[in-house]
């Protein structure tokens, strides 16, 4: 397999020396993301994310399964990302490379780990039949901050996604199409979101966001997960270069920023396609839900 | 209406094409010609890999026969002579299925191959891989509600003649060459004949007409051929603006 | 199984009767096997880990990473758990736990070691990890120091961790008490970071957190995390110290 091309000497000492002069190579402020763009499919639970030139699309589906023996009321939800050579050469496939496995750690610990979904609603005769849900995460193009993108698409896409109803009749559970029972939202507890600083300069300078190039150069990276409540869900430092702990600690005060404006940006979006799919106001009608 | 495509949208991959009809939507990427890994290097020719992701979970043995049926279609149209001790690595990510896909009870893994065929040949020229000739692909039902085979249906239009007695892909080359053919179900020789020269027509009419003249016969009629020279003019128009512009 | 953990507030003793910033018995010792190239043992509390060094030697060819034709040697971490070292014996040998484990001790310990001194070359690191009682992650990186200094791999400082959580508030406005080297039951029930320094200075090598917490509770956990790390690094140091005394 083709190995990654690694950035040139001239092109790694450009950015740093850059960097030295408060710039970075596409003009960003050092604390900014790239322009989000989000968009849904014509199905529920399909999400579309374009960080920069970085493009990830999550996929939710359902399936009916036999909850684990030893967690009965519980549902199953398993998140999924695999690499393929779509997003670089380089990729294998069927042989997970060190950054993958950081992604799929990660998504889990951000996002299943921190039960950001109500696995327990999953549930629908316990020990018998659960929902089994299944995040797919497809990366499409690759120009670095896959953690962030992913994790910005797998929560829109659960936010999003709508599961068939269903009909408990003592033993006997009857799941209903969509034609015959508005299909209903997840239950969603918190909104993780990721955000990825990447130093260089021996823990000097911080950068939200870094583009693959970036990515390159810089010393290691930090993640923390956040939600707007101002809840860390995960911290990953996996080692590199070492940092001052106070430049740690700011991390998540510059994190909850961040978390706050993408999940608006998130929800805005939603709602913008909620008003599209129900153009004639019918689904308020159609709902037998109750406002709380 | 001929398939909707975006070309070259991708940043990383070589070249990218993504292909929506139907209520497939599929997007392809090639990378190539790259280094090919010692265990597959031909010494003569290029080498080809198709990898066919689906939309939802991991690949399973349908996705490998796929892969398969692609993978000798495409070496065939492909100059592999040109670059020997090369790899062109295809790959498939399936976006999208159109509801209702799964309840037409037909073998899913043909409705599928011909627009995956289709974005393949489309990702190919994006890519500018030397090709011999290209290569257009169309499914064919035939049901006996329909009183004659219906060319590249929808799945709603499939769900009205429930059920199918069989479905045919045809893979045309630009010489009006059979490529590739699967047919899955119960057929006569005469019914046969008579789908793939449906086929034939859609895939390789003669003429290279415009995409609305093919439309107008009922709303149904495409013209795979005259969609793809479009498409690929298109693209030429677009490389070649800088000569054009003023 | 909820563990009762509300205890604390009360008397301000955990469940093992230690104070907050109070670390278990920390036990260490090198050169424990004479085959490998280095070797260390050490307890933390109840989890103990043997951990081993061999190499630097040939590199593999065709390693992912560096390995042959590299300028820079490279780090190969195998974690195993013994059968026996958990409350219940455990079937699959590699999970995504231990990939993990492997993971991150490779990275955080690679910027430490002078690798670029055995170009072709690879160094492996065997732990093998005989009962788990929490900060597993902590003893690992604490034995894998131990075994390098041991087989006299050069390297620019100790790299020594510790867990620290966060006890449950009392109150709303205020986060809990951060509670220093927490054992399985108090990692099971409290929300835990994993904190590793590199040097006097205290500069951060590795953390790792894994559950949800406020965001005011990390600040007090880092802070108790560092001073635990120097705590460790004393104890590391006179180990590494009283080693070499017997030589003197």
């Amino acid at each position: 397999m083709p190995r990654e091309t690694e950035i040139s000497v001239n092109e790694r000492a450009f950015i740093q020396q850059a960097l030295q002069e408060n710039l970075r190579l596409d003009g960003r402020a050092f604390d900014a993301f790239r322009p989000l763009e989000l968009t849904f499919g014509d199905e529920y639970g399909v999400a579309d994310v374009q960080l920069g030139k970085t493009r990830v699309i999550a996929r939710i589906s359902v399936d009916v399964a036999v909850p684990p023996p030893e967690r009965k009321f519980d549902g199953i939800f398993q998140i999924i990302a695999e690499f393929s050579p779509m997003a670089s050469p380089a990729f294998e496939v069927g042989r997970p490379s060190d950054a993958e496995m950081v992604l799929s750690r990660i998504l889990e610990k951000a996002i299943r780990r921190s039960n950001a979904l109500d696995t327990e609603s999953l549930c629908i005769i316990a020990g018998l039949k659960c929902f089994a849900l299944r995040a797919d995460v497809h990366i499409i193009d690759h120009d670095g901050g896959l953690v962030d993108a992913s994790c910005i698409a797998v929560m829109a896409a659960l936010q999003h996604f709508r599961r068939p109803d269903v009909v408990v009749e003592g033993e006997k559970a009857t799941i209903l199409s969509v034609r015959e029972r508005e299909p209903i939202p997840l239950s969603i507890l918190h909104q993780p979101l990721c955000v990825s600083f990447s130093y260089f300069e021996d823990g000097e300078i911080f950068l939200i966001d870094a583009n693959l190039s970036e990515e390159q150069v810089r010393n290691a990276e930090i993640i923390v997960t956040m939600n707007k409540h101002g809840e860390v869900c995960q911290i990953a430092k996996y080692g590199g270069a070492t940092v001052d702990p106070l430049a740690l600690l700011n991390c998540t005060n510059v994190a909850l920023q961040k978390v706050k404006e993408m999940s608006k940006i998130i929800q805005g979006k939603l709602e913008a396609d909620a008003k599209k799919r129900d153009a004639g106001g019918l689904m308020a009608e159609l709902s037998a839900e109750n406002e709380r | 209406m001929g398939p909707e495509t975006i070309l070259s949208h991708l940043h990383r991959a070589d070249g990218s094409a993504t292909y929506t009809y139907n209520g497939y939507s599929i997007i392809g990427s090639v990378n190539g010609p790259i280094e090919v890994p010692r265990r597959d290097e031909h010494a003569e020719e290029a080498t080809i890999e198709v990898n066919v992701r689906p939309a939802v979970g991991v690949g399973s043995p349908k996705e490998r026969h796929l892969e398969t049926l692609l993978h000798n279609t495409l070496r065939s149209i492909t100059l592999i002579r040109s670059i020997p001790r090369t790899l062109v690595q295809i790959t498939l990510q399936i976006r999208s299925l159109p509801e209702g896909e799964a309840a037409v009870g037909v073998n899913s893994s043909l409705t599928l191959l011909p627009h995956l065929l289709n974005t393949a040949v489309l990702a190919l020229l994006s890519t500018s891989v030397p090709l011999a000739t290209i290569a257009t692909s169309v499914l064919v039902a035939v049901s006996p509600k329909a009183p004659t085979p219906l060319l590249s249906p929808t799945a709603t239009e499939l769900l009205r003649v429930k059920p199918i007695r069989s479905i045919h892909v045809f893979a045309f080359s630009g010489e009006r060459k059979l490529l590739l053919n699967e047919s899955d179900g119960a057929f006569s020789v005469n019914e046969w004949d008579e789908a793939c020269e449906m086929a034939e027509e859609v895939c390789c009419k003669e003429g290279g007409v415009g995409l609305g003249e093919g439309m107008d016969v009922d709303g149904q009629q495409i013209n795979m051929e005259g969609w793809l020279r479009d498409v690929v003019r298109r693209k030429v128009e677009l490389e070649q603006r800088w000569r054009t512009a003023d | 199984m909820p563990l009762d953990t509300s205890t604390y507030s009360l008397a301000l003793l955990r469940l093992d009767g230690r104070r907050w910033n109070e670390l278990r018995r920390l036990h260490a010792q090198i050169s424990v096997q004479a085959a490998a190239s280095g070797s260390s043992y050490l307890e933390m509390g109840n989890t103990k880990i043997l951990c081993t060094v061999s190499g630097p030697s040939e590199a593999r060819r065709g390693a992912g990473g560096g390995g042959a034709g590299s300028s820079e040697g490279n780090l190969e971490v195998d974690v195993s758990f013994a059968g026996f070292s958990g409350v219940e014996r455990r079937k699959r040998r590699q999970d995504k736990r231990t990939t993990d484990l492997s993971h991150t001790l490779t990275s955080s310990l690679t910027p430490l070691l002078h690798l670029h001194l055995y170009p072709h070359s690879t160094i492996t690191l065997t732990l093998s990890i005989l009962s788990q009682d929490g900060s597993l992650l902590a003893a690992c990186i604490n034995s894998a120091t131990l075994a390098l200094i041991d087989a006299g791999v050069p390297m620019t400082d100790y790299l020594t961790a510790v867990t620290c959580a966060s006890s449950p508030s009392t109150s709303d406005e205020e986060a809990g008490d951060p509670l220093l080297d927490v054992n399985s039951a108090e990692e099971q029930e409290l929300p835990f970071l994993t904190l590793g320094t590199v040097g006097r200075e205290g500069r951060v090598g590795v953390c790792v957190m894994e559950s949800r917490v406020r965001g005011e509770g990390v600040e007090g956990m880092v802070a108790v995390g560092i001073e635990g790390c120097a705590r460790v690094r004393e104890i590391v140091d006179g180990v590494v110290r009283g080693y070499g005394k017997r030589f003197a």
